[in-house]
């Protein structure tokens, strides 16, 4: 308390200092004055009153210099003196600042932009007004639900506004002659309103408004060139004629948060639209009241639509925040927290070397100081004023070394941002450096600070001045002292990211040249996607009758020799299905899951399955005629065992199926990641099953797959110039089975090779430094008669010892941290990779030797006379 | 200055500074005027002292300054005991009774 208040008055004194100075001149004038008219009274002659006054008081200024002491902070000052005083150093040996400070400067850079990212993608604050009282509301535990019931909330009025949006839409837009794709998210007229969202241009969409749109800055900048009047103008959006009303900023992000932004919003147009509810709670309400609320709203509306089986007011239904760690709330997939968690962890690592490498260049600096420190202390300088100095040192070089790794960082989240990922979703990343990365640096520089100068100032000041006044201090061995210590320790942490670096190179190149269980080489993808206003018939007649002409032209195409339709497009997209399978072979059911997918005829030739048993659908397995499946290998197996199942049928406890006689079995394959553990699969004919808004045509060709993609996206134009048509071969389509490793590669093996980086300037310079403090101890070897091959293997010997001390510990460590890791992992291949140990093992290995031979090289060379006189 | 006022202990001017002001406000000058008289002149305090104890003690909280007019109508400073400052004057008091008590025994029987 006390405390408290005398540092609030200093700080009020710091604040008023001019104020001060001045009031205490006129204090001191009075007292004089005061002191001349006494003298006055008592009969000294008036001038020499004053001069008299003025005498006895003495020094004015001097008075004023101790009474302003003691508002002063002694330590500030202090401090201030010591920086300036480490500066003056710093500026005389460049070398060593600059060394330090660029090996900061990559471990801070690297540390705080993948904070950044981290932090951008799991914890973005929302570009609305006063997010805080904003919740999404997650009706039964589902994400969205019926327009229907958002009216009813809306309509009861508990919140002060409602804003439904479905992000997930994708609509057609007629540029010219050309269709093209957008991701739209569809939002709830008030949607813009009720969250208050910032406009670049323009407005959002309005209340009431049914055909007006807002753009993604992204969208306005790539495709509309930033015209800045583009208010107003008219686009044909799935065949309807919008007015774009406006332009989100740059630095807008979504509600949904996780970087997910889709190209354009559009209000929603059918009633049976699902949407995902947010709400802004009014002054004073909290979230538990909120879902209080809520659940006496869910449960009138159960009695009002009762919907089968199933109670909106259930356990699940509840209200999250959207902002910050509320957002984690949310079903994320861990992997992808753990993804992160690691990467920061990796980053730490990387900083931790460069404090190793920074403190033992301090390390040195110190002991080649001893004599200067020595002369301090005993001329009577504090141990804790000399500590404080070295610190002082260390805090200079890291706040250096914060600038420029800042500097780094703002350029990585200049090239981050709105990076488009390889994925079949809208996700683009805002990262731009904000309040918390600001207070993750401060900590991170104090402790990269603490942790470069503590060791380094204790050695220094701990030494018996007498000892290191007579004498320099001279290494007769490379005992385990700090130094090594430092070295050793580096050496087993850059071990860890080495590691985790090549193995994740390594599991790229064993990723990308897996077998997906399909072929990738000659198959193309081509996606068209058609307008559902154009076809909105039940029975789906007019979409079957353009699949048939597509798959009719397709087939046509020179070069081409097959094409099928299919549902779903392995890897980016699948529909796993639980449930209690009743096989004829046995009558009792079993509970599975599986993959399932609609294929047309021709699918299996044409990506590539191989087909074992039985046959391919066939046109005419379609609805109405006898239900057939076909299965992989994998379900065969578990559900017939050795029988073979082309003959029997298979029925699923779902209400209105019947059974379906299996046709055929089909070699296994991978369904949506490479590593996944091989899983069933149950294929249904797509003319029976499909749903043709969205159709993927594949295409096998005889040659390369690339010269075809213009001629398949002609052909599929010409027969519905509304469709968006997108055509690519099928290996770029397998980029979100291989963005992990790939993500993971590229940041890990980055990161490794940093730390390699800094781990070997390092495990030089220390190696250097203590080999050449030996000289004289080489010298006096040599004269007494050693041949330079025993100096050489003495010195080899004492390096082995230290870099395979570390490299052990290292390993040891590594199999530890790195077990999580087995997630991104493509299966047989082990988180102790042994390629990757070797190849770290070699790496580090001949840097240690190089390090260790150059001195003693260098130590050889000298004449032993000199060298014995080398001090 | 009289160049045979004794030295003040350590801490002790603190004492009679606040002392001093227990009976009222003084500005700087009255407050050393005072403590001359009190001691029949011989206690002297150096004015190069005084301003920064009395700086110190605003730190410590145990006065405050104000603005006031002197009693030759002039403008001055005046400082005043806290209610801090007046617990901190009994406390020390009491010290010092019973230190000068203690010297003043072992000067006598020693």
């Amino acid at each position: 308390m006390g405390f408290l208040r005398e540092l609030y008055l200093r700080l009020r004194w710091l604040a008023g200092q001019s104020r001060f100075q001045s009031e205490l001149a006129d204090e001191i004038e009075f007292h004089i004055e005061s002191r001349a008219e006494e003298l006055e009274s008592s009969g000294v002659p008036q001038a020499e009153a004053l001069l008299r006054a003025r005498r006895e008081f003495g020094s004015r200024l001097k008075a004023a210099e101790d009474t302003a002491g003691a508002w002063q902070m002694q330590w500030l000052e202090d401090l201030a003196s010591d920086l300036r005083y480490a500066a003056r150093a710093f500026r005389r040996n460049p070398g060593f600042a600059l060394t330090a400070i660029s090996c900061l400067a990559l471990g801070i850079g690297a540390n705080t932009a993948i904070f950044n990212i981290t932090t951008s993608f799991l914890f973005s604050q929302p570009s609305c007004r006063d997010s805080a009282s904003l919740i999404a509301i997650w009706e039964g535990g589902n994400s969205g639900s019926s327009l229907e019931d958002f009216r009813f909330l809306r309509d009861a009025h508990v919140f002060v506004g409602m804003a439904g949006i479905n992000p997930e839409r994708e609509v057609n837009w007629r540029d010219g002659d050309r269709t093209r794709r957008f991701y739209a998210g569809t939002v709830t007229d008030d949607f813009f309103s009720t969250l208050d969202v910032p406009f670049l241009i323009g407005r959002g969409i309005a209340p009431g408004e049914s055909n007006t749109a807002v753009l993604s800055y992204r969208v306005w900048r790539n495709t509309f060139a930033a015209d800045p009047a583009i208010a107003g103008r008219k686009l044909v959006l799935e065949g309807r004629v919008y007015t774009i009303a406006g332009v989100l900023p740059a630095d807008h992000r979504t509600v949904i948060g996780f970087g997910f932004s889709p190209d354009i919003y559009i209000p929603v147009a059918s009633a049976d639209d699902y949407v995902q509810f947010y709400a802004r709670m009014p002054k004073g309400m909290t979230r538990s009241v909120a879902r209080a609320r809520l659940l006496s709203l869910f449960e009138q509306l159960d009695r009002i639509h009762p919907k089968e089986g199933w109670s909106r007011a259930n356990r699940q239904t509840r209200v999250t925040g959207v902002t910050g760690p509320d957002l984690l709330q949310v079903e994320m997939p861990g992997a992808v927290v753990a993804f992160f968690a690691m990467l920061l962890i990796v980053v730490g690592l990387v900083l931790l070397i460069a404090c190793a490498n920074v403190s033992s260049l301090l390390l040195a600096r110190a002991s080649s100081r001893s004599r200067e420190l020595a002369i301090r202390l005993s001329l009577g300088a504090g141990r804790r004023r000399i500590v404080r100095h070295l610190l002082a040192e260390s805090l200079l070089l890291s706040v250096a070394g914060a600038v420029a790794g800042l500097a780094i960082d703002i350029a990585c989240a200049r090239g981050i941002s709105n990076l488009a990922l390889p994925v079949p979703v809208p996700i683009r990343l805002v990262v731009s450096p904000d309040w918390r990365l600001l207070w993750y640096s401060l900590a991170v520089v104090l402790a990269s600070a603490l942790l470069c100068g503590w060791l380094p100032a204790l050695k220094a000041v701990g030494k018996d001045v007498n000892h290191a006044l007579k004498q320099e201090e001279r290494q007769t061995a490379p005992t385990w002292n700090l130094r090594s210590v430092l070295v050793a320790g580096q050496l087993a942490v850059s071990i860890v990211l080495l590691t985790t670096g090549f193995l994740f190179v390594h599991n790229l190149l064993r990723a990308t040249s897996m077998n997906p269980g399909f072929d990738v080489r000659h198959t193309i993808w081509a996606y068209m996607r058609l307008v559902p206003d154009n076809y909105n018939d039940v029975d789906h007649v007019k979409q079957m009758s353009v699949v048939r002409t597509a798959l009719e032209r397709l087939r046509a195409l020179p070069g081409v020799d097959s094409a099928a339709i299919t549902q779903r497009v392995p890897f980016n997209d699948n529909c796993v299905i639980g449930t209690q399978l009743r096989a004829d072979v046995s009558p009792a059911p079993i509970h599975l899951q599986y993959e399932c997918n609609n294929v047309g005829p021709d699918y299996f030739r044409t990506i590539g399955i191989p087909l074992l048993e039985g046959r391919e659908f066939t046109a005419a397995d379609r609805q109405g005629s006898q239900p057939v499946a076909i299965v992989n290998e994998t379900f065969a197996r578990t559900v017939f065992g050795k029988t073979d199942p082309v003959g029997h049928t298979i029925l699923t406890d779902f209400t209105h199926d019947k059974p379906k006689l299996i046709v055929g079995v089909v070699k296994d394959s991978k369904y949506f990641t490479l590593g996944e553990k091989q899983r069933l699969a149950v294929y249904d004919p797509y003319f029976a099953h499909g749903e043709p808004i969205n159709l993927h045509f594949l295409i096998r060709t005889g040659g390369s797959p690339e010269a075809l993609v213009k001629p398949i996206t002609d052909a599929l134009g010409r027969i519905d110039s509304t469709a968006a048509i997108e055509t690519k071969p099928m290996s770029q389509a397998l980029g979100l089975a291989l963005l992990p490793s790939q993500a993971g590669a590229v940041m890990l093996g980055a990161m490794g090779i940093l730390g390699l980086l800094l781990a070997a300037i390092g495990l030089y310079g220390v190696l250097l430094f203590s080999v050449s403090r030996r000289t004289r101890e080489i010298g006096l070897r040599l004269a007494l008669g050693a041949t330079p091959s025993d100096v050489l293997r003495m010195v080899g010997r004492q390096s082995l010892v230290l870099v395979g001390g570390g490299m052990l510990a290292g390993l040891v460590l590594a199999s530890l941290v790195m077990q999580p890791l087995a997630l991104f992992l493509v299966p047989g291949l082990s988180t102790l990779d042994p390629t990757a140990v070797l190849a770290v093992i070699g790496v580090l290995g001949a840097t240690a030797l190089l390090a260790s031979l150059a001195p003693a090289a260098r130590a050889l060379r000298i004449d032993p006379i000199e060298a014995l006189r080398y001090e | 200055m009289p160049e045979d006022s004794p030295q003040l202990l350590p801490g002790t001017l603190y004492l009679l500074i606040l002392r001093t002001l227990a009976a009222g406000p003084l500005h700087g000058y009255a407050i050393a005027r005072r403590i001359k008289q009190c001691s029949a002149d011989v206690l002297d305090v150096e004015e190069g002292s005084l301003y920064p104890a009395l700086n110190r003690m605003l730190l410590k909280g145990w006065l405050r300054a104000e603005w006031g007019t002197s009693e030759t109508n002039r403008k001055a400073r005046f400082y005043r005991l806290t209610r801090e400052g007046h617990k901190q004057l009994t406390a020390e008091a009491g010290e010092f009774d019973k230190l000068v008590n203690a010297i003043q025994l072992v000067m006598k029987t020693a």
